[in-house]
């Protein structure tokens, strides 16, 4: 059998602080089925978007690999999309050559450039706003056109890196829903990273929850909730259950972090 | 630590705040400008009309006025103004060039960068002119020693707010642009440059308004020709009349200049967007 | 400063992330330069023997009356430049009013070579004050508008808290206003010492009984170069040296 989706295997990242070393991923040995859609939780400070960044090979694991596909990451790679939590639009271009920009990157022709980007701008629901500059757009928008450029492209693997931590809580829960509804439709395989445990649970298949220095996987929680999922969703006795359960590991956690925090501080 | 300094004084203008004035605010600015500059010159007729000061040191404007108007119409005056104008043409090609260069040289190198940033810093208020003399001694009373100073004091600026906007970026413009895969070119192009772009503008506003300044002063100086020197040259023959029209023209010269380089750093920051 | 990681970088390499020594370096290499041009021309003096003209200079009554000249002018242009640029911009930053008005005005007068000033300045101030009138001219503006722009990017709730604790305007301005506007007000002060230098001595350049300026200037016309370098590179030192203070301290403020 062809090996699929994203192998991580031993992946460890030690930085050099000048208050010693400090463990952000420690020997994480885990799956993402193709196709699959996976969110990370974990207290802030945990190795979370370190591990997103070695998955996109922007960051180099000081041990251990990462594979998708069976082939080995060795750095950024067009079939690797990644959305990043700040807002990476570029305010001198529009809407739609921000689109392109990745593709450009790529050696994608031109007139394919085109109408993917349209393609895409409408699958993010951003058609009619193609000319627009960033500047003109709100937040939520903006990452729309982030999300567009990274689908654009047309990768395996989309990596989402707390995309929607900078956006008010209405404007997160409905883009939360595109990205559902996108994935869908696409069927890519997604990694998204976010300190929301609701948002976490109600867009993905798997949780993981990851453990504050050394940031390992302390738990992988299978979501059985319906494919079809409405906001309402969040009221269902399963969702709460899940939501304590796995909220329960992630707030000793979170304490934990915070109280080494502190005594680093002190 | 990156270069960071931030040189408040001289890069107020590219501040999109102040830039965003609407039509109402920039029109009022414009009329009371101009008021000003006509009661102060009325000010000064008035002074001199009541014998403040003697005729013979300081002209009305009025006659001054006239005077700059007979200027307009003489070869001399020209010929001073062509020189200069080489003289600042050529340092703010060079110059800016130049700095521009040694600003992405200084982000690409951060060592570098940081061993050159506390004399760029410290040369930026310009103690340069003062080596005038010792530049015309080694390369001869020449439009060459001008230019090689003025050229120094543009780039300056230049290059530090180069490096600044550089190093400015926010950085997720840097992860996306290594993430899409692009390559150095692309990054320093299409990324780097625009991203700094404001920073890189007004430091192209005052390499040119320094070169400008730096080329007059030292023309007046110890040169043989430029408006500057002709200021001199008719101070010591007691021409006082012509050498207020020369004044005069040498403060229309850069009003022109600082105006029309703020008009085209808003065409080019605003006029390509929306 | 930074402390380094740990594990980067050979020895040599983590001397020169250390600014001071990286800039020591460049300045090692500018003196050795320097040598290599004084071999080469005679109308450069040697570093040594410049540093032995300077000490020369530096023991002769003559030239200290004349250091002293300067220095004074100098001093006073700063004192004066600083005042009139902080009060002006202070104004142009409370009112924007003020600021409509007064801004573009101030910004062309920015933008000129106040130098050919000189003559219009010289009857009006006498020869002493013309020059301090000129370095006025010089320190002004930096100060001016470095205090106009940090008042008016000064956050607004430092404002509401001023006006909830019921602050009058002198404790306003001492409590809240100069501390807020610190950095960019000091980078101000350190361009405007440059610059008094600058505006002071090109002046004692044009016209003027006694000075360093003048000092540089008839030493050139005497054809006695090491004088003129010397005092050229004191000129130059003085300046560098209190403009890298002041920068150094703007950086360690937080």
């Amino acid at each position: 059998m062809k090996p699929s989706g994203i192998e991580m295997s031993e992946v460890s990242v030690r930085f050099d602080t000048p208050d010693g070393a400090v463990h952000a991923v420690e020997s994480v040995t885990e799956h993402v089925p193709d196709g699959s859609f996976v969110s990370v939780v974990g207290p802030s400070g945990c190795g979370k978007s370190t591990l997103l960044a070695v998955i996109s090979g922007l960051q180099r694991p000081s041990s251990g690999a990462v594979a998708i596909g069976g082939k080995t990451v060795t750095g950024p790679d067009p079939s690797i999309g990644v959305v990043f939590q700040e807002d990476s639009t570029l305010p001198w271009r529009t809407v739609e050559d921000n689109v392109r920009f990745a593709m450009q990157c790529n050696g994608v022709g031109k007139g394919e450039q085109r109408s993917r980007a349209r393609e895409a701008i409408e699958l993010v629901g951003l058609a009619g706003f193609e000319n627009a500059y960033p500047t003109t757009l709100s937040g939520g928008m903006r990452q729309r056109v982030a999300l567009a450029r990274t689908l654009a492209v047309e990768p395996e693997v989309v990596l989402m890196d707390e995309p929607f931590a900078a956006l008010d809580q209405q404007t997160r829960i409905f883009l939360g829903a595109e990205v559902r509804r996108i994935w869908e439709r696409t069927g890519q395989t997604v990694v998204f990273v976010t300190h929301d445990l609701s948002e976490a649970i109600l867009l993905s298949q798997q949780v993981w929850v990851m453990s504050y220095r050394p940031g390992r996987i302390l738990e992988v929680v299978g979501v059985d909730l319906p494919a079809q999922r409405d906001p309402a969703i969040v009221s269902s006795h399963e969702f709460n259950e899940l939501h304590n359960r796995i909220w329960s590991v992630l707030q000793a956690e979170s304490m934990r972090g915070f109280q080494q925090q502190e005594a680093a501080r002190a | 630590m990156t270069l960071r300094l931030t040189e408040r004084a001289e890069t107020v203008a590219r501040q999109p705040v102040s830039r965003r004035r609407w039509l109402g605010k920039g029109a009022t600015s414009a009329v009371a400008t101009a008021v000003l500059i006509v009661v102060l010159g009325l000010i000064f007729q008035a002074c001199s009309a009541l014998g403040l000061w003697s005729e013979a040191d300081v002209p009305a404007p009025s006659t001054v006025l006239a005077e700059f108007g007979r200027l307009l119409g003489t070869g001399e005056f020209w010929g001073d103004l062509g020189r200069t104008a080489l003289e600042v043409l050529l340092s703010i090609v060079f110059g800016c060039t130049l700095g521009l260069f040694a600003g992405v040289l200084f982000w690409k190198l951060p060592r570098v960068g940081r061993a050159f940033e506390p004399y760029l810093v410290s040369f930026y208020a310009v103690p340069l002119v003062l080596f005038y003399p010792v530049m015309i001694v080694l390369v001869g009373i020449n439009a060459s020693s001008v230019v090689i100073l003025a050229s120094v004091m543009a780039m300056i600026p230049m290059a530090l707010n180069t490096t600044v906007g550089l190093n400015g970026i926010p950085p997720v413009y840097l992860k996306l642009a290594r993430s899409v895969g692009a390559g150095p070119r692309r990054i320093l192009f299409s990324i780097a440059l625009p991203a700094a772009g404001p920073f890189v503008l007004a430091g192209l506003r005052m390499g040119v308004v320094y070169s400008l300044i730096g080329a007059i002063a030292m023309e007046f100086t110890t040169a043989q020709a430029g408006l500057g020197y002709r200021i001199r040259y008719l101070y010591e023959t007691f021409e006082s009349e012509q050498m207020f029209g020369y004044i005069f023209a040498v403060l229309v010269l850069s009003c022109v200049i600082t105006l029309s380089l703020q008009g085209v750093e808003r065409v080019l920051s605003t006029g390509g967007r929306r | 400063m930074t402390v380094h990681a740990p594990n980067r970088g050979g020895m040599p390499k983590r001397l020169l992330d250390n600014q001071f020594v990286g800039g020591l370096a460049l300045f090692i290499v500018v003196i050795l330069a320097w040598q290599l041009c004084s071999s080469l021309t005679f109308v450069i003096p040697a570093p040594v023997r410049t540093l032995e003209v300077l000490g020369a200079n530096l023991t002769d009554a003559s030239y200290i009356f004349d250091l002293r000249v300067t220095a004074q002018s100098v001093f006073q242009a700063f004192l004066i430049g600083t005042l009139l640029g902080g009060l002006i911009g202070l104004g142009l930053g409370l009112s924007e009013r003020a600021r409509l008005w007064f801004e573009p005005l101030l910004v062309i007068l920015n933008g000129i070579p106040k130098i050919v000033l000189y003559p219009v300045l010289l009857p009006l101030f006498g020869l002493i004050g013309a020059k301090v009138a000129m370095g006025v001219l010089f320190a002004l503006f930096p100060v001016l508008i470095n205090v106009a722009t940090g008042v008016r990017e000064m956050p607004r709730v430092y404002w509401k808290l001023a006006s909830a604790v019921q602050a009058n305007p002198w404790q306003k301005l001492i409590y809240v206003i100069l501390p807020a506007i610190r950095r960019p007000l000091l980078a101000g002060l350190r361009l405007a010492v440059s610059l008094s230098v600058v505006g002071v001595v090109l002046s004692e350049f044009f016209a003027t009984r006694r000075g360093l300026g003048r000092v540089v200037l008839q030493s050139y016309n005497h054809g006695d170069y090491p004088v003129m370098v010397a005092t050229v590179v004191l000129l130059i030192a003085v300046a560098f040296v209190i403009s890298i203070l002041l920068w150094r301290w703007e950086k360690r403020l937080r």
